[in-house]
């Protein structure tokens, strides 16, 4: 091989609010912004005004905003069930996304895709597991033909690692070279199965399998996770694919009412949440922002719920 | 794997007749099979410890243990294949697919191996396997959660495909398909789980591969399964208010399909009606209606009519009510039926 990218795993210094840098005041937003917009679904749901299935990322809002200055337009994202944050890190449009989830006016697809199929311009999610992955390879593989320097990234939990989906693609992708970004939000469980009973092995020895670069972040420190996986996902935008695991925390339950972890369990969580942590390092300044974003969505959720319901019409 | 462990726990005897939800008829259904034979195995996504989304497995994992109850990674090609190689070895599992739609992933090994190493072999391999997939919409909730791929297995010549419509059925279906020595798909109607009903644990209603009549009728046949046998029974019961008279056939199997009594009664009314919340395009309502046209074509006295799902991915929940036949059209199909 000319070019061997296998198995750089660089592992990143844990968490603690004495590691965190001081966020700039756009990205500190948007992390709230998805903080309170995911616990204002929790409460609609209670409310009886939505149905069905949600999924939360509580705890996981500070990966997507990481991601947003290595990602140009170009580039493709898929997401998976837990994609609010996904969404609103990209597009920074929660209401097109609460429009979408309560079926009303100004839906970013009409109401017909919910929760978790989403499309829009360069995005697309959907909610059955591992299925993300070839797509997001066929889609490199064109960008590598004709959008040179351009990738796909795709969303992916722990415990989807066990669909053979996932694999069938990371050998195409370290085959055929392709702009691969895999980017794994690790949070230890997955329903109601803990990572060491569904995993066998460990993900970075996955990717080294397939000579596939691996990084693993355990840091919720946006400058820190910037400055390391920068200069890797520009060696995607070459053809050498990697896999970003980020160990991260699954705050809430995995949709509604149904977490079967022990108090123990989830006060390790709390402490460990990125929410704690910047709250702990930031005061003032993190308590005001705090505010600010939970006073937005309540009016979003106001706004959004008065309007009439969406319509379905052509494209 | 260890082998399974010798000792079951001993429940108290339960009252003969209970009533129970379609819900509760499928676990307690699953813990008689469970402790009948230690070789049936229970495997699937958080089928252990959260007891499956829909509960269906609770306590199972805590009574029987964690040789006989496996949480699996999330593989639904890996569960089937697994119980493909359990079953071939003497084992019983039985495979819970979380949700309709993620029977895809697994839809290689059903439909290439477990439809076929029965007769590949020569009848050589047995493969006593059920899969349970709770199937349908209503519960407002996203396409992959609200499917009805029921036709996609009842095509595939090798397997066996059931549906229970009621809590008694639920019971002993489910014993039933365990017990079969053949591959059994198992689909469950998600939204009427907590629907309740009798159920005599003394005595099976019947045999698994029989459709049923739940009510006699003069003027129109009406054949559903599933989550459909509600909706059928209950426009049965407002017809009649209006001076008709259904006759209302749960299938309950859908492959092979026992159409006999569907026959007999197509012969005294002369109309059929075939309800279902699947699409009906190339489905097992297409199938009927060929069949019946075929056997009963002198006795019909209107073509058979269709009421399904649209020809349609599921839409969103918020249009569910529109997708999902419902007591109007089952009437309004009636009402074509008779004017014909
Ligand atoms: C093919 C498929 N099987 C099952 C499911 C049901 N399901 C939804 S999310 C989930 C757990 C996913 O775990 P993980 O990948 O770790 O992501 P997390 O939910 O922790 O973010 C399961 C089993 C699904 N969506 N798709």
């Amino acid at each position: 091989m000319t070019n061997n990218m296998a198995t750089t795993t660089i592992e990143m210094a844990p968490d603690g609010a004495d590691h965190i840098s001081p966020p700039a005041d756009a990205d500190l937003a948007t992390m709230l912004l998805i903080r309170h917009f995911e616990l204002a679904l929790l409460d609609l749901f209670a409310r009886g005004e939505l149905h069905g299935t949600t999924h939360t990322c509580l705890g996981q809002e500070y990966v997507p905003v990481a991601l947003v200055p290595l990602l140009a337009e170009r580039d493709y994202v898929f997401s998976n069930h837990r994609g609010h944050g996904h969404y609103i890190a990209r597009f920074g449009d929660p209401a097109g996304l609460l429009a979408e989830i309560m079926g009303r006016e100004g839906a970013v697809c009409n109401g017909v895709g919910g929760s978790q199929h989403i499309f829009r311009d360069r995005y697309l999610s959907t909610g059955v597991q591992g299925e993300s992955l070839p797509v997001a390879a066929g889609v490199a593989l064109h960008l590598k033909r004709h959008e040179p320097g351009a990738l796909a990234l795709t969303y992916i939990g722990d415990g989807t690692w066990g669909e053979g989906a996932v694999y069938e693609a990371l050998n195409m992708a370290a085959l055929w070279r392709l702009p691969l970004l895999v980017v794994v939000e690790h949070n230890g469980i997955a329903q109601s199965t803990a990572t060491g009973a569904q995993m066998a092995g460990t993900i970075r020895a996955r990717a080294a399998a397939f000579g596939i670069a691996h990084l693993r972040v355990e840091n919720s420190s946006l400058t820190e996770i910037r400055a390391t996986a920068g200069p890797l996902v520009e060696r995607v935008r070459d053809g050498a694919p990697l896999v970003l695991e980020f160990v991260t925390h699954r705050l809430g339950p995995h949709s509604k009412g149904d977490d079967t972890r022990t108090d123990a369990e989830l006060r390790q969580v709390r402490a460990a949440d990125w929410h704690a942590l910047y709250s702990e390092a930031l005061g003032e300044r993190f308590a005001e922002a705090d505010a600010i974003a939970a006073a937005r969505v309540t009016r979003l959720v106001d706004e959004v719920a008065a309007r009439p319901p969406a319509v379905w019409s052509k494209a | 794997m260890a082998a399974p462990t010798m000792d079951r726990p001993t429940s108290a005897a339960p009252a003969p007749v209970q009533t129970l939800t379609i819900a509760k008829a499928l676990n307690n259904g699953l813990r008689a099979s469970m402790e009948a034979n230690r070789k049936v195995l229970v495997m699937g996504e958080d089928v252990g410890k959260l007891g499956g989304v829909f509960r269906i497995t609770d306590g199972l994992q805590k009574d029987f243990g964690e040789q006989r109850v496996l949480d699996t990674p999330l593989s639904e090609s890996g569960i089937i294949g697994t119980a493909v190689g359990l079953a071939i070895r003497g084992y019983r599992p039985v495979c819970e697919i979380q949700f309709d739609g993620f029977i895809f992933p697994g839809f290689d090994q059903i439909v290439s191996q477990v439809a076929k190493l029965h007769y590949r072999t020569q009848g050589r391999l047995k493969l006593p396997m059920v899969i349970r997939v709770p199937f349908g919409g209503g519960i407002g909730a996203v396409e992959h959660h609200s499917e009805s791929p029921e036709s996609y297995f009842a095509h595939t010549a090798g397997l066996r495909v059931v549906t229970c419509s009621n809590p008694a059925d639920a019971y002993w279906m489910i014993q039933q398909a365990i017990d079969c020595d053949d591959p059994v798909l198992f689909f469950e109607p998600k939204r009427r789980y907590y629907e309740k009903g009798e159920v005599d644990t003394t005595a099976a209603p019947g045999p698994l591969f029989r459709s049923r009549t739940l009510r006699t009728g003069r003027d129109v046949t009406v054949v559903t399964y599933g989550p459909m046998v509600r909706t059928s029974l209950d426009a049965a019961a407002a017809a009649e208010e209006e001076g008709r008279s259904l006759e209302v056939i749960d299938l309950r199997t859908l492959s092979p399909l026992d159409l006999a009594p569907v026959y007999e009664s197509v012969r005294r009314t002369g109309r059929l009606v075939v309800v279902t919340e699947a699409p009906g395009e190339s489905s097992i309502s297409s199938e009927i209606a060929a069949k019946v046209q075929q056997e009963c074509f002198y006795s019909l006295q209107a073509p058979v009519l269709r009421v399904t799902g649209f020809d349609t991915p599921y839409p969103p929940s918020k249009l569910e009510e529109e997708f999902l036949p419902d007591l109007d059209r089952v009437l309004h199909a009636v009402d074509r039926s008779l004017a014909w």
